[in-house]
């Protein structure tokens, strides 16, 4: 005979898996909504960015001078002759203008400042993106006067850069620029997913219980309270390792297909880690399931129980960022008694491929009292008369 | 079969069910009658084992229910009023099972049952589709198979026809009838009299957690002279408000 907490545990994965909702939010959602988002800013930027510098539009508003010259001869500046520039910049018919004195080239012969302003919208992104542009165009001439300037003086241009700097990272690895983005990153997705993605199926397998009426004959059946409770935990749990899992896929397809204006940061960490940030995952995960589970039977409705999650997920965030930028090459053994402080430090030493015993250990006794105290209030919250008959 | 022996349930300062004894035989159906907030519920509630009584305590077929609250679990069934209690996803036979397994049956004995009680019910034609769909019969009838599945010795009923159209209220009324053929013995909860009138033997009439009368319907008919009987719960839970 099957013990009664697995027939609990697979009739809930069953019940949650045919609610198409439940799939939807913790399973299929998380794993498109990263690809899309990160794919449709992608594909917005690079097609506004494509659309303005192929033609930038703009006035050229003064005599004629050798800059215009420099300026008409680059390929994708198109100079509209226009008076009222203001007026089609701001409408957007002209990406931005440039106001050059009358004077320019006297004073440019003289060794004298000349002005250029430029008229832009700064509300506008077209106008933003021709800015660029055209900055540096000037920045080209710009360098091509003074070198003539130091040319006649019989001076060679090298003056002007005294010093060269070169940085060298001491991890020669590609890896290295993708594991800093990594150990920001990685705890405070896993820290994020491990709330979300239990919490849908520890609403409906609580409140829900309550608010269906099948808590009370299922309190009759042989089941003792904390079979019930341990076979719901571990389908929450899988529900919120599962919702993990589909996220961080779905992020990395994001970064690998979509982000390629962000550029290829190489990454590679090694099977220990992988396996040690799973495990800690599943630690989080039962965590949360747990406190959620807890809160969920508390309730007395779907509604309500939703109301009483929110603030354990503002909380777990607060201290989810406030990790973020922490470095955990010099963070002491103290910060690692901080509850979940500990586990975002320990996931970011994993990344880079540090296993420090010590800190691996203080991290999982912690983790393991975390769930031993998180499934302990469950349990009281699951045998208080006054809670699981409130209604 | 069932012997509440001065059950008193208190929650802080309200006192629930106070000091109540009563008897229940095999294949006698008794009524528990009392107005809404009586104690009917908690009385109940706590025969099931659900809530732990302040004093006193339930034997059902011999066994106390603070000392084997698992083997008192085993010999009853419950079926109790408002929503059924289904989970919509699975169907009908799944959710028989679930209850069928965690009430300890063998998968061949659960099996077994099911189809019995499908054939009994008339469910057959639906026992393999999801309960999210069905009529309000149909759900009442698979919270009923549920109920017994695992065989119980004792049927605990609160209010079961609560908001029941004429003809689940059938459905109800004839298993309650069917249970007591099987030599069940049945509490059955109302606030209606002629409920009560209908299918009970004895009547057992609770006011303020307070028991205020226990005997035979025909007793109480012949104590009050023929009198309505819905007249006499009145004047008895009357004279006691005053």
């Amino acid at each position: 005979m099957n013990s009664l907490w697995s027939i609990v545990f697979k009739k809930e994965l069953k019940d949650l898996f045919r609610d198409r909702k439940t799939v939807i939010m913790s399973v299929i959602l998380p794993l498109v909504l990263f690809p899309l988002l990160f794919g449709l800013i992608g594909k917005g930027v690079k097609s506004t960015t494509e659309k303005v510098t192929k033609e930038v539009k703009i006035a050229y508003i003064g005599g004629e001078s050798s800059f215009k010259k420099f300026l008409s001869s680059v390929p994708n500046i198109k100079i509209v002759e226009t008076n009222d520039y203001q007026e089609q910049v701001k409408k957007g018919s002209l990406y931005l203008a440039v106001v050059v004195e009358e004077d320019f080239d006297t004073k440019l012969a003289q060794d004298e400042m000349s002005d250029i302003k430029i008229i832009y919208d700064s509300e506008s992104t077209n106008s933003q993106t021709a800015l660029d542009v055209v900055e540096d165009i000037i920045s080209t001439y710009k360098d091509e006067v003074v070198k003539r300037r130091l040319e006649a003086r019989g001076i060679d241009v090298s003056i002007l850069k005294p010093i060269d700097v070169k940085n060298e990272p001491i991890n020669k690895e590609k890896s290295s620029e993708g594991a800093l983005i990594l150990t920001m990153l990685l705890p405070l997705y896993l820290i994020i997913y491990a709330i979300t993605g239990p919490m849908a199926a520890a609403v409906d397998l609580g409140a829900g219980e309550k608010e269906r009426g099948t808590l009370e004959p299922l309190l009759t059946t042989q089941a003792s309270r904390m079979q019930l409770l341990f076979g719901k935990l571990f389908a929450i749990t899988v529900m919120g390792i599962i919702g993990t899992t589909s996220s961080l896929t779905g992020l990395y397809i994001a970064f690998k297909y979509s982000m390629d204006f962000m550029g290829d940061v190489g990454l590679n960490i090694s099977i220990g880690s992988l396996l040690l940030i799973g495990i800690t995952a599943i630690i989080l995960n039962m965590i949360f399931a747990a406190v959620e589970l807890a809160v969920s039977i508390y309730a007395r409705s779907f509604k309500e129980a939703q109301t009483y999650l929110s603030p354990v997920t503002i909380i777990g965030m607060i201290v989810a960022y406030g990790t973020y930028m922490m470095d955990v090459k010099s963070a002491s053994t103290i910060m690692f008694n901080i509850p979940l402080a500990n586990i975002s430090l320990i996931i970011k030493e994993f990344v880079i491929g540090v296993y420090n015993p010590v800190h691996i250990a203080i991290t999982f006794v912690w983790a393991f009292v975390y769930i031993i105290a998180a499934i302990l209030f469950a349990r009281y919250m699951f045998s208080k008369e006054e809670v699981v008959f409130r209604t | 079969m069932i012997e509440v022996i001065e059950l008193t349930k208190k929650f802080k300062e309200v006192t629930a069910v106070d000091n109540i004894s009563f008897k229940v035989d095999a294949g006698e159906i008794v009524g528990l009658l009392g107005e809404n907030g009586a104690g009917k519920t908690t009385t109940l509630r706590m025969i099931s084992t659900m809530l732990k009584p302040t004093s006193g305590t339930v034997k059902v077929c011999g066994l106390d229910l603070l000392k084997e609250p698992d083997k008192v679990r085993k010999k009853i069934g419950i079926l109790f009023g408002g929503e059924v209690g289904l989970y919509d996803r699975l169907t009908a036979r799944e959710n028989i099972k679930y209850f069928a397994d965690l009430g300890g049956l063998s998968s061949e004995e659960a099996n077994k049952n099911i189809e019995l009680l499908a054939e009994m019910l008339d469910m057959k034609e639906y026992i393999d589709r999801r309960v999210g769909k069905f009529s309000r019969g149909m759900k009442q009838k698979v919270a009923i198979a549920r109920a017994i599945v695992h065989n119980p010795d004792v049927m605990l009923f609160d209010e079961p026809t609560i908001g029941l159209d004429i003809s689940s209220s059938a459905i109800v009324q004839d298993f309650i009838l069917d249970c007591k053929k099987k030599g069940r013995a049945i509490i059955f909860s109302s606030h209606s009299m002629r409920e009560v009138e209908k299918l009970c033997d004895r009547v057992v009439i609770i006011h303020k957690g307070r028991l205020v009368y226990d005997g035979r319907i025909e007793d109480l008919r012949r104590d009050y002279n023929g009198e309505d009987l819905e007249k006499v719960f009145l004047r008895l839970v009357g004279d006691k408000n005053e």
